[in-house]
């Protein structure tokens, strides 16, 4: 467990594993904390959300998003695992922040996330492709 | 008032790559807009996965043709990052250099285009003309007018030979001359005045909302710039100011545009005056990358480019994402195109510099195995405009 981090002041018991490195911290949190977490990134300290990557893991589907601190030049990255991959799904945090419509469609599109709450939620890159993708287009586990 | 779709794109004059924007219009005013992506896609990220870091390089430069050099830049920076890897002090200047001097083209790139797009040809011809050079020291420099194959993860691949520099010098000396007499010519022109001042404006607040970054953001007073904020490479070794301005129109980015290639030029000539006395060598050995996360940036001429790479201790990343400048820009064009008038939406479209080639990276696989292939883009193509034709005209 990494030092503490007076960043994230008032999100006591939200915070779990933490990484820190030279200006960067991943850490993970709950599903139900996200909002939380990112309310407390974008409006509370300024924080502008670079983009967020999901990644296809052992344990579960990865979802890490990944905030700038541009006044320091430092990056806060909560991560949310999903590991019940029947039915992949957690809070979309596009109402809070309306730079992550585009990023949260795309990752629902390509690992077959669910984002409860999207103002879209459609496909980004296929939504009037004739043919439309049966199935997550770059998961590699069957859905 | 009648309300209309007006469909720019996918292919479109104004658009120099496959983009469709369908503008709702309720007589003249545009009410709404809707933006469809997904024409470009190339499976960058998940080919990259298949690659090793340095053949990764040579992918990610060819995300696009005119920031081919940011992606690099950050791809690099992120694998270095997992380690936080070194780079020696006279690879850091030549990054910076080759990063400055495609700023400098890019934004003469665009100032052309806006020309163009406003019906201002002259414009187009001088700022393109002026480019050209800029790619000719690129070829002197480089051996190539655009993707370089200058990046390496733990410095850089070639020297900028001394002989090459009072070359560079001169062109820069020219280009320099030359953005004075266009500002003067063009931001100071009144009738251009008139036709980009008060031109989509996208306020503060909705620049922040949309996380966008680069010129449009800077226009618009959001102070962040990656050169400034995390000063990598060369950056917190020279001296320039980063362009912020407030009004978020069409107008500011232009000056915006016009302002930072002057400061391009100022820290491109710093570099060179520093690399007569820094040192050699140009590359760090780095032998292996452990597992672990990095996450690179850079300022393209666009805006930010996000590298984020997840590895395992193995030869190629397991997980690579790239965030383009244009992926948060394109969006924000929801905010700056309500309620303008027709005839200056396309202007404001344009004003992002949107780069479709950098927005779309990701993979379409049709079967499960294969990507979709050339043949099959040219039918959909053809599809798609049928049935926009049926929906426009019945």
């Amino acid at each position: 467990m990494a030092e503490k981090d007076h960043f994230l002041d008032g999100l006591e018991g939200k915070i779990g594993r933490t990484i820190a490195k030279k200006g960067r911290l991943y850490f993970e949190v709950a599903d139900k904390d996200l909002h939380d977490v990112v309310r407390h990134l974008f409006l509370t300290k300024g924080c502008r959300l670079s983009t967020a990557t999901a990644t296809e893991m052992y344990r579960g589907l990865e979802v890490l998003y990944q905030f700038s601190h541009d006044a320091t030049g430092r990056y806060f990255c909560p991560r949310v695992v999903i590991t019940d991959l029947k039915n992949p799904k957690m809070h979309s945090i596009a109402p809070i922040v309306k730079g992550a419509e585009w990023i949260e469609r795309e990752m629902s599109e390509l690992f077959g996330i669910a984002f409860d709450g999207h103002p879209h939620p459609e496909r980004l890159l296929t939504r009037d492709h004739p043919k439309p993708p049966y199935q997550p287009l770059r998961l590699r586990r069957k859905p | 008032m009648s309300k209309t779709v007006i469909p720019v794109g996918p292919f479109h004059p104004l658009l120099e790559e496959a983009e469709f924007f369908k503008l709702h219009v309720d007589g003249e005013t545009v009410t709404d807009i809707d933006i469809d992506i997904g024409y470009m896609h190339r499976g960058h990220e998940f080919i990259s996965e298949q690659k090793t870091f340095t053949q990764s390089i040579y992918l990610v430069e060819r995300i696009c043709g005119i920031c081919s050099t940011s992606h690099p830049i950050a791809f690099v920076h992120a694998v270095e990052d997992v380690d936080n890897i070194d780079i020696p002090v006279r690879a850091a200047y030549i990054r910076t250099v080759v990063g400055e001097l495609e700023r400098i083209h890019s934004h003469l790139l665009w100032l052309g285009l806006a020309g163009h797009f406003i019906g201002y040809d002259t414009l187009w011809m001088w700022a393109w003309r002026y480019r050209e050079p800029v790619l000719e020291v690129f070829e002197t420099i480089t051996g190539n007018r655009n993707h370089y194959g200058m990046m390496r993860v733990g410095g850089v691949a070639r020297d900028i030979p001394p002989e090459a520099v009072p070359a560079l010098l001169q062109t820069l000396d020219m280009v320099e001359r030359k953005m004075d007499m266009i500002a003067k010519a063009a931001a100071d022109d009144p009738v251009l005045r008139s036709r980009l001042k008060g031109v989509g404006v996208l306020s503060r607040q909705a620049a922040i909302d949309y996380c966008a970054v680069g010129p449009t953001a800077r226009a618009s007073g959001v102070a962040i710039d990656v050169r400034k904020d995390e000063p990598k490479d060369a950056y917190g070794l020279v001296d320039f100011k980063a362009i912020v301005l407030e009004n978020g129109d069409v107008y500011d980015k232009l000056v915006v545009r016009v302002l930072e290639t002057v400061e391009s030029i100022k820290i491109v000539r710093q570099c060179l005056e520093k690399l007569k006395t820094a040192p050699g060598p140009i590359l760090n050995d780095v032998k292996e990358v452990s597992a672990g996360e990095g996450i690179g940036r850079h300022e393209a001429p666009r805006g930010e480019v996000f590298h984020y790479v997840r590895t395992d201790g193995s030869n190629r990343p397991l997980r690579h994402k790239v965030r383009a400048p244009s992926y948060v820009n394109i969006p924000t064009c929801s905010a700056s195109c309500k309620g303008i008038p027709l005839a200056d939406a396309l202007i404001t479209l344009a004003a992002i510099d949107p780069c479709y080639c950098c927005t779309e990276r990701a993979i379409h696989i049709s079967d499960g195995r294969g990507v979709r292939v050339t043949a099959d883009l040219i039918q959909l193509s053809r599809r798609k405009t049928e049935l926009l034709r049926r929906e426009v005209h019945g």
